[in-house]
């Protein structure tokens, strides 16, 4: 038996009437708060409130509690002396490759698999990796995350992206593999490209971040000053460059909640399982490839045929070119090789920032290979016109300044 | 806009303003416009950009929401910006609380211990202060304040 179509919507009114109930919905304090931080003249102090927070945070835990205030000490005076010992034959190639230096008194400087590689990616990364995305998780439950990507939208449009970039850029700033992940969140080809290609070159991430802080906290600020300057101008030119779309979006904005407990444990897990399979076990691999690459000579080869290059168009001592040639597979520790040699403060600055735009970390290279090897190979060759022209530009300014 | 003056505008007004000062003064001893101040239990050592410049800013801010806010607090829009304002406040005071504890908790990089002693925890919870940490009892009493503050009133 079928009904008329008045019958149906009758038997539809009926049915609403009885589930449905409506009332006045009131705007109350935390949907005025939630618009003030949308609005540019009080959201963007708000953003710096929050990202101000989010990195003292991650300082104090990272840094001073787990790294600074029992990692050091764990891996310095306990794990390092017991491996040194323990190890037989300090002249073998396996105590070169396992443990490192047998002059060592530190772990960040020993630079073999079981003492820098299990410090760095241990006793710095995993701590810095877990803080991040527990902080990276409480903005996103809460609902801020959405209203920053609203702040960001018009100088993301700039150089191609839309507001939703800001997470990899975020995540990025943690570990770059699950920033390379996350940038299919955008729509178009040409956007995840872009996105890739400036978090691989221009975004640090965590570890590196904090071994920055670690041995050159009075520079860092420069180096950041000068990512971001390169992020935005190479993200204006690659956009202009490059062909394809850049669509609009929209941006649902839910109002605050409470991060619910559950949630946060089982992103804050997901998240920290992902690194740990696929970061950590490429951080061991890159240790264990370079330290080969040294006994082989294979380092001191690209170190003699580049320092010209190095020398004169970055402005670097020669000293510093083979652990710029190092980086490319061991950047964190790189930047700990630099700190042990003597520059002005202008060339650490250089050193630094050439570290942080070479080609990411392998773990990252492995990710981006998963993407597709042909945008691989598009931002390698793109990576490599970067580094050459920011590095002179960097060098000019230096020049010009009569700092370099 | 009708303005009225009551306990929450007048809080909000003097503990913003004294937010905005600070907030100033801890970026005017990071610039070097003065050397470190330390009245009391406050002090403001400025050597850190990120403390002093960023994090004073941050309070100057905050202070500017809070005296914004004051202003009308019976409009819902002027209470939330009083509100943002001393939450910021507390972003800062709660970041410089958090160091604490994370200071606090390993044992010194001299000590053979890895755990400090409880004594040496407390000690580290001992004056002097950063403006943010003795801005946070006003501005919660002044949030209090706000939130029981009638629309309209």
């Amino acid at each position: 038996m079928g009904l008329t179509a008045d019958e149906r919507w009758d038997l539809v009114d009926r049915v609403a009437g009885k589930v449905v109930s409506t009332g006045v919905s009131r705007r109350g304090l935390a949907d005025a708060l939630g618009d003030l931080t949308v609005k540019p003249l009080t959201g963007l102090p708000v953003a710096l409130a929050v990202l101000y927070a989010f990195w003292s945070v991650f300082c104090s835990f990272a840094g001073d509690l787990v790294t600074d205030g029992f990692m050091v000490k764990f891996f310095d005076n306990h794990w390092l002396p017991w491996l040194q010992s323990a190890w037989p034959d300090p002249n073998s190639i396996h105590y070169f490759l396992f443990v490192g230096d047998p002059l060592a008194d530190n772990c960040f400087e020993a630079f073999g698999v079981l003492t820098s590689g299990l410090f760095v990616s241990i006793g710095v990364v995993l701590p810095a990796v877990l803080i991040f995305y527990l902080t990276m998780t409480l903005l996103e439950d809460s609902g801020y995350l959405p209203r920053l990507a609203v702040l960001a939208d018009t100088f993301l449009h700039k150089i191609g992206l839309h507001g939703y970039a800001i997470v990899p850029t975020i995540l990025g700033l943690g570990c770059n593999v699950p920033a390379v992940t996350a940038t299919r969140v955008l729509e178009t080809k040409k956007q995840r490209f872009l996105m890739m290609t400036l978090l691989a070159i221009f975004v640090p991430c965590g570890a590196q971040l904090g071994i920055m802080l670690a041995v050159i906290p009075d520079l860092v600020g420069w180096v950041i000053l000068y990512l971001l300057i390169g992020f935005a101008v190479f993200g204006f030119l690659l956009d202009r460059l490059i062909p394809g779309e850049n669509p609009e979006i929209l941006i649902d904005v839910p109002p605050y909640r409470w991060p619910i407990r559950e949630n946060v444990t089982k992103k804050l897990w997901n998240r920290t399982k992902g690194f740990l399979k696929e970061a950590i076990p490429f951080v061991w691999l890159g240790i264990l490839i370079v330290n080969v690459l040294y006994l082989t000579g294979v380092i001191q080869a690209l170190s003699n045929l580049l320092a010209p290059i190095f020398i004169t168009w970055f402005g670097v001592p020669s000293e510093t070119v083979a652990p710029l040639i190092a980086a490319f597979l061991r950047k964190d520790l790189a930047v700990a090789q630099l700190s042990t040699i003597a520059m002005t403060p202008y060339q650490m600055i250089t050193s630094v920032v050439l570290i942080s735009i070479y080609f990411p970390c392998v773990a990252t290279f492995v990710i981006m290979l998963r993407e597709g090897w042909k945008q691989l190979l598009a931002a390698i060759a793109v990576l490599a016109v970067v580094v050459l022209t920011y590095g002179g530009v960097i060098h000019g300014i230096g020049i010009l300044l009569g700092v370099a | 806009m009708k303005t009225s003056y009551t306990i929450a505008s007048i809080g909000a007004a003097l503990v913003g303003a004294a937010a905005l000062i600070l907030g100033l003064a801890d970026v005017l001893v990071w610039a070097g416009g003065t050397g470190p101040i330390s009245i009391g239990i406050l002090e403001i050592t400025g050597e850190d950009f990120f403390r002093w410049a960023w994090g004073g800013l941050v309070v100057a801010l905050g202070g500017l929401f809070m005296l914004a806010g004051a202003r009308g607090l019976g409009d819902l829009d002027q209470r939330a910006t009083a509100v943002l304002g001393a939450i910021m406040v507390w972003l800062v005071a709660g970041c410089d609380i958090f160091g604490m504890i994370c200071g606090g908790i390993p044992a010194g990089e001299e000590s053979e211990a890895f755990f400090n002693s409880l004594g040496g925890f407390i000690g580290g919870f001992a004056p002097p202060y950063a403006p943010a940490i003795l801005l946070l009892p006003f501005t919660l009493i002044v949030a209090w304040l706000l939130l029981n503050q009638r629309q309209g009133a």
